[in-house]
């Protein structure tokens, strides 16, 4: 212990010594250590932020579109039997079916009509439980009720980004213009993080829809559905249910999965970023090795002087391996917090919740070590091999 | 040169270095035999200069007695124990405790304070930090830098640097202390400073062993062994009233 507390004692000596020389060999250390945490740091800070987008979303919500069965040019849809059967499933808690409009031009007031003409704003045909089964909030007023699905009411919902753009007010009446039909607005749906295209979508009941428009009979073409437990496996039942072995079909799908996915794609990313700190790593151990090959040759009258103090050759080269050993440690440390530093900088700027592991950060540390160490192997022995007789120069 | 009193009535004790038969031979194709079958003994308590020209094999013999050269032939024995069959690490050692060392041209390492290059010798035998310290300390206080010991080389003359190299040699209470030309580097009145620590330093426990070229710093010594072309040409006693051993030119030759 003491011999080892006096190996330290003359490493950072001959170190602190060459103050420069010594920086610049700790900057491979540093930068591959700082480039490999900084990699892993920021892709889990952002799964972790994917990770709570994903717990927002709620892993258990179902998207389900129909599919085109043996029919052509029609839209497919899941006809009301069909969603009553997925209804049925067990597990499942809350079904609802939407439906896109098409050609329904919506004229929020008047004199905008060539504006929404050529820039329509979607009309979705649903029933009262979707703020229910998405798990969204109304900002202002209510959702689609029974009593509007009884009467097909005019009356419409419509999504929070698109009551900015109308510069709609809470509780203001006010009505917005289908297809040259007035709509009173009742509601206000706040973000649909799922469903981004929604924010700015006008929400009917499909009793209205019937009624107004040419629209047959209630077939939604999606559905959400919302499966708290077994959320797999009523994913792989549905298509099942709402065909029934007939000509109709549908895809079920888990949102959240795809999300998961995008982490997967980003991993690769950071293997890449992980490789390429490994190589400034092996790079910085092959600079630690060239520069102290060097120094040793530089204090070759050193050495030989410990030689005649009675330091043996094996005392010798462990003293150049501790040099290089102080290295890694401080080019580990200074790396890792290097590292965290950028992590935590990108985390704050890109509002994630900065995830580090601390154990990841001393093992990564623990890696530049052992690349010094390696780097200092054979400038070591080349240090203990040198001839005391030769650098001394005796008279 | 003169030097106070460099015959101070040391007893003289035991063989701390010998040399026996020893050889060494330079080169594998063109061979140079730099020392050629010398004997030679150095007990404590004794002040003793070698001397010759350049070639004569001092330098040679300098390496061989401080045991940082291998002989071809022969063994050398520090304490008694031959080292040449010693592995290195054990032979480190025995160098360390047993042999201190002053250069001509001081070899001090630059980037340590003086006490640091004294303490450089004292590494690795088990001793406490303040041990080291006290320890390196009293020994630059003998030489009379006590208050310097804080300085770097570069801040110092040659001969404070010739005296901290000296406490370094001293600190570990070596049973030899081999001395190359330690007044090479210096000017007269340095060079006479060393020599009259030299003189200060003998003491039964230790002997003081001075290679040089210049006569006048061997006959500053008590015994002085002259060399030629690889061979002890004279082993002679110098002046005093030493009683001591009588000059017979022994191991010269032989």
């Amino acid at each position: 212990m003491r011999r080892f507390r006096e190996l330290v004692g003359v490493a950072t000596a001959g170190l602190t010594a060459r103050k420069i020389r010594t920086l610049l060999i700790m900057l491979g250390p540093i930068l591959g250590v700082s480039a490999i945490v900084a990699a892993i740091g920021i892709n889990e800070s952002s799964k972790g932020h994917l990770k709570a987008k994903l717990q927002e979303l709620g892993t258990d919500l179902i998207v389900v579109n129909a599919s085109a069965g043996f029919g052509f040019g029609q839209d497919p849809v899941i006809e009301a039997a069909a969603v009553a059967r997925v209804g049925r499933l067990p597990d499942v808690v809350a079904v609802t079916g939407t439906r896109q409009l098409s050609d329904i031009v919506t004229v929020p007031f008047a004199g905008a009509e060539d504006y929404y003409r050529a820039f329509p704003v979607p009309v979705i045909a649903t029933g009262p439980e979707l703020p229910a089964t998405l798990e969204v909030p109304m900002v202002s007023g209510r959702f689609l009720n029974a009593f509007d699905k009884e009467s097909s009411a005019r009356v419409a919902v419509i999504g929070r980004d698109l009551a900015d753009e109308y510069g709609y007010l809470a509780g203001e009446s006010r009505t917005i213009e289908l297809n040259g039909l007035e709509y009173g607005v009742v509601g206000v749906l706040d973000w649909v993080l799922l469903e981004p295209s929604m924010d700015s979508a006008v929400f009917v009941t499909f009793a209205a829809a019937i009624a107004d428009w040419d629209l047959d009979d209630p077939d939604p073409n999606r559905l959400y559905v919302r499966a708290p437990t077994n959320t797999a496996m009523v994913a792989k039942e549905i298509p099942i249910v709402v065909s029934l072995g007939g000509p109709d079909g549908a895809n079920a799908s888990v949102p959240t999965d795809l999300l998961d996915a995008q982490s997967q794609v980003d991993e690769s990313l950071n293997n890449l970023t992980k490789m390429m700190g490994g190589l400034a790593l092996i790079v910085g151990g092959v600079g630690i090795a060239n520069v102290m090959s060097i120094s040793v040759i530089q204090r070759s009258s050193e050495i030989g002087i410990r030689r005649a103090l009675g330091h043996s050759r094996g005392t010798i080269a462990v003293q150049f391996l501790f040099e290089a050993l102080v290295v890694g440690v401080f080019g580990g440390i200074l790396g890792a917090l290097v590292g965290a530093g950028v992590v935590w900088g990108v985390a704050a700027q890109r509002g994630y919740t900065m995830v580090l592991s601390v154990t990841g950060l001393a093992g990564w540390a623990l890696v530049s070590v052992g690349v010094a160490v390696v780097a200092g192997l054979y400038p070591s022995s080349k240090a203990a091999r040198l001839e005391p007789l030769e650098t001394l120069r005796l008279g | 040169m003169t030097v106070a009193s460099p015959h101070r009535e040391v007893p003289v004790g035991e063989v701390v270095l010998a040399l026996e038969g020893v050889s060494r031979v330079y080169g594998t194709e063109v061979q140079v035999r730099a020392l050629d079958d010398v004997s030679l003994d150095i007990r404590a308590g004794e002040f003793l200069s070698i001397i010759g020209p350049s070639g004569s094999g001092k330098s040679t013999m300098l390496g061989l007695l401080g045991v940082l050269d291998l002989p071809t032939d022969g063994a050398i024995r520090v304490r008694g124990t031959d080292v040449t069959r010693l592995a290195d690490a054990e032979r480190s050692r025995l160098r360390g405790e047993a042999i201190g060392f002053v250069f001509q041209q001081f070899h001090l390492i630059p980037h340590l304070t003086a006490l640091g290059n004294v303490e450089t010798a004292l590494l690795y035998r088990g001793l406490t930090p303040r041990e080291r310290r006290s320890r390196a300390m009293s020994a630059l206080e003998q030489v009379g830098l006590g208050e310097r010991h804080d300085h770097r080389p570069v801040q110092m003359s040659g001969g404070e640097q010739q005296r901290v190299a000296i406490a370094r040699a001293i600190s570990t209470d070596p049973g030899v202390v081999l001395a190359d030309e330690p007044t090479g580097a210096l000017d007269s009145r340095n060079a006479e400073n060393v020599m009259q620590i030299f003189a200060d330093l003998q003491s039964p426990e230790r002997a003081i062993c001075i290679v040089t070229h210049d006569m006048h710093v061997a006959d500053a010594t008590r015994r002085r062994i002259s060399m030629l072309d690889g061979k002890i040409v004279a082993d002679e006693l110098l002046g005093g009233p030493s009683g001591g051993r009588v000059a017979t030119g022994a191991g010269a030759g032989s």
